[in-house]
């Protein structure tokens, strides 16, 4: 019962059937390959981050110690996401997957508002990161299936239910600092599901 | 007046201060020059002093954390040597801004660098690829080069921590510029094309997503061994090759040779001696009973046909029955002989097949070889029933033949100067052109040491010969050949008579008789060939021999056509001829003229 709850709420955006053992009319996909998906999405996604934040100090921040620089607030700062590598080790699998989602749930609404209101900024990444969020849960799905994300208790909590725990809210957030966020935040994710990947799947390419 | 006095006071002050050489001041700004990350786990800050002022000068740095205001004291001074701060795991956040600055103090006070906000995913800078390992293999005979590395052992790309990615660099060792190669992840890479006993250079690094390349690693040299063998295997198969389509050409031009050398070299025309057969000359066959044509007998006598030598000439055609026998005997070496006895065809070539048939032929008794002649512009004349079949061509000048087909009785003139080692001559009857076949009734000695030559016979196979001691020519009385004649080389033999047995009897004509008028022929040789026999298979067997004694045609009641000329018109009748056989030479004109005669 507490499973196929949980596989309701993991499935109330999904759009496709979850297939089993290759059933008919179903192609499935394997793990390794939609973690290899999933990665190049995010590796992406974390280069245009980077080429977006070089030219804004490039061209609108000329001098490196003007003030300002310093102290970055970010929106995303209250999700506890480890920053060293035994602490993402440590974490479980669920864990990591939930700070995943976590990270690209709260991204798409600033971007989305950077993508419309700033002329300086051209390139919609809030459809970057709506597509790697669909794609990861999918992979948690996945995961969940077969059996990899067993502990129910850490069990993939609703990307609806995070959104309301920014105490810090977005919009006052400055073009510079959306973007130096952002960039820290895609590189985050980039390296959680690289952890994530060669834990599950580690016989390709780790 | 005080006021003067402090102002020295102070002067001299100074003055004590510049006396000593040294001004003091505060330390110069000190400067961060980098800081690395090995592994992202650690990291590293340098700095750089300035002038310390003339007073020793420490130096402290100190970072506080994004979102903290309390500021942190580097914690290691000395494990990264001097001016640097190393910030061992503990005390290492990733993805958390550092600020950091330096101060540089001395005894006036204290100066502050310039702070710098560092993130340590950004600055990692891994150590140089270890482990490279490069071997030399071979693909399908071709050597290529294998490399292999591992990564830093610092960095942890087991657990996905960090991802690497690689580059690699090749060259020659005498070479001045490097190949470059991305490898991306994997820690393997091949190169081909190599040179063989050349000595290659390489070198690696590697460098994370976003981050700083490392520094190449230490030189790893290789020497290619020599792969000449298989450089050379092309130059072999090119040497080939090209030695290969150079017989090609060669063979081309040898099979065109004639048409060549006639195209580039136009044939200058032979003589025109009727009779004369060069072929038959180089050959050496003369064996004693051809006349050396050059010396005897030229003719002085033309024909109309003289221009056209070259390209007419006398076949003897032989009839199909005599052509199976032929081939039933099992000839070899002899021409192939054509039973079609039609083939008149004036442009024929040359006499060589007929030398070559006669050699051949003569070297072994072969029943009824038949000898081909054909009258040029004359229609060739079928001789019915004639046994045998020639296996070649006795091929005469034609011209000489021409006026027989209006003077039968030529027959003396024309075998004078056909000259042929062609007993073979054909003889033109009047009414009938052409072929005629050996006699395969008589039987010859098949030895092959003697000397014998082939008669044309008549379609009868019958050899009629008139003795040279007759007088008397009676062509139809003669019922066989009997041939005994020895000819000298420049000699050639007409038929004495034919005995009962078919034997012809021989006997030379004398070289020296130039009268062709009525006396008949008279040669006076000293070789002859003797008739041995003349066998079963119509092969005439002679013998080489001294012949001294004149012979004498004894053709007073012949025609003088016949004596003058040499019988070479074979008619259909028969010829016998009687006589004795010993000392007789034969004259196949004479002996084939006789019929015409009646």
């Amino acid at each position: 019962m507490n499973n196929s709850l949980t596989h309701v709420m993991l499935c109330s955006v999904c759009t496709a059937p979850v297939c089993t053992n290759a059933q008919v009319g179903c192609h499935a996909v394997s793990l390794n390959n939609l973690f290899d998906r999933i990665i190049q999405h995010s590796a992406k996604m974390h280069r245009v981050s980077n080429d977006l934040h070089q030219q804004f100090e490039l061209h609108v921040l000329p001098s490196r110690n003007q003030v300002g620089r310093g102290g970055h607030i970010c929106h995303t700062s209250t999700i506890m996401t480890p920053n060293g590598k035994e602490n993402a080790q440590r974490m479980a699998r669920e864990g990591l997957t939930q700070v995943i989602l976590q990270l690209l749930m709260a991204w798409t609404d600033p971007l989305m508002n950077l993508h419309h209101s700033s002329t300086n900024v051209s390139v919609d990444m809030s459809s970057m990161v709506g597509e790697l969020r669909r794609g990861v849960q999918r992979l948690a799905e996945k995961m969940h299936t077969l059996g990899l994300l067993t502990d129910p208790d850490s069990s993939v909590v609703s990307p609806e239910a995070l959104m309301t725990s920014h105490p810090v809210p977005w919009r006052l957030m400055n073009l510079y600092d959306i973007l130096y966020c952002f960039r820290r935040d895609s590189n985050k994710v980039h390296n959680y599901l690289r952890i994530l990947k060669c834990r599950i799947v580690p016989e390709h390419g780790c | 007046m005080r006021r003067i006095a402090e102002i020295l006071l102070l002067l001299h002050w100074f003055n004590l201060l510049s006396v000593e050489g040294t001004r003091y001041s505060l330390p110069g700004k000190p400067t961060l020059t980098r800081c690395r990350s090995p592994e992202k786990e650690t990291f590293t800050c340098w700095w750089e002093p300035s002038f310390d002022g003339g007073l020793s000068t420490t130096y402290a740095l100190y970072y506080c954390k994004e979102n903290s205001d309390t500021v942190h004291e580097c914690p290691d001074y000395h494990t990264a040597g001097v001016n640097s701060c190393f910030f061992n795991k503990n005390n290492t956040s990733i993805w958390v801004n550092y600020n950091i600055t330096v101060v540089a103090t001395n005894a006036l006070g204290s100066t502050f660098s310039d702070p710098v906000e560092i993130d340590v995913v950004y600055i990692v800078m891994p150590h140089p690829p270890e482990n490279v390992g490069v071997t030399v293999l071979e693909d399908k005979g071709w050597p290529f080069l294998r490399l292999s590395w591992e990564p830093p052992h610092k960095v942890d790309t087991r657990s996905g921590w960090i991802t690497l990615i690689y580059e690699l660099r090749v060259k020659l060792e005498e070479e001045t510029e490097w190949e470059m190669h991305l490898a991306g992840q994997q820690k393997m890479f091949n190169i081909f094309s190599l040179r063989s006993g050349g000595t290659y250079l390489v070198q690696v690094r590697c460098k994370p997503d976003h981050g700083f390349w490392s520094e190449w690693s230490s030189t790893t040299s290789i020497k290619v061994p020599d792969y000449f063998q298989r450089e050379r295997s092309v130059w072999v198969m090119i040497m080939v090759s090209s030695a290969f389509i150079f017989l090609i050409i060669t063979w081309l031009i040898h099979i065109n040779s004639h048409s060549l050398k006639h195209y580039i070299l136009p044939p200058v025309p032979g003589p025109k001696i009727k009779g004369f057969d060069k072929q038959f000359m180089k050959d050496g066959k003369s064996e004693g009973f051809f006349c050396d044509l050059v010396s005897i007998h030229f003719p002085a006598t033309t024909t109309p046909n003289d221009e056209d030598l070259l390209v007419e000439y006398l076949e003897v055609c032989v009839p199909e029955e005599q052509e199976l026998k032929m081939e039933d005997k099992g000839e070899d070496g002899c021409p192939k002989s054509e039973s079609s006895t039609s083939d008149c065809d004036s442009g024929r070539g040359s006499c060589d097949s007929q030398t070559l048939l006669i050699d051949k032929c003569f070297k072994r008794v072969a029943p009824g070889l038949d000898i081909e002649c054909s009258q040029t512009g004359t229609g060739a004349n079928e001789i019915q029933d004639s046994p045998d079949v020639s296996s070649g061509r006795v091929k005469t000048w034609p011209s000489v033949y021409s006026p027989l087909s209006q003077h039968p009785v030529d027959l003396m003139h024309s075998l004078d100067k056909s000259k042929q080692h062609c007993l073979s001559d054909t003889l033109f009857p009047s009414d009938s052109s052409c072929p005629y076949h050996s006699h395969p009734d008589h039987s010859t000695n098949d030895n092959p040491d003697s000397t014998y030559w082939k008669f044309c016979f008549n379609n009868k196979q019958r050899l009629l010969l008139r003795p040279q001691m007759e007088t008397q020519w009676q062509p139809h009385a003669y019922s066989e050949v009997n041939i005994s004649a020895t000819v000298r080389s420049s000699d050639y033999v007409e038929a004495h008579n034919i005995s009962d047995e078919n034997t012809v009897v021989l006997h030379s004509v004398s070289s020296s008789h130039d009268d062709r008028e009525g006396t008949g022929y008279k040669y006076q040789g000293e070789d002859y060939s003797h008739v041995q026999r003349v066998g079963s298979d119509n092969v005439l067997m002679l013998q080489r021999g001294l012949m001294k004694e004149p012979v004498d045609t004894g053709t007073s009641d012949t025609s003088p056509i016949t004596r003058n000329q040499k019988p070479t018109v074979c008619n259909e009748t028969t010829l016998s001829v009687n006589g004795p056989a010993a000392n007789g030479y034969v004259d196949t004109a004479t002996m084939f003229i006789k019929p015409t005669q009646d």
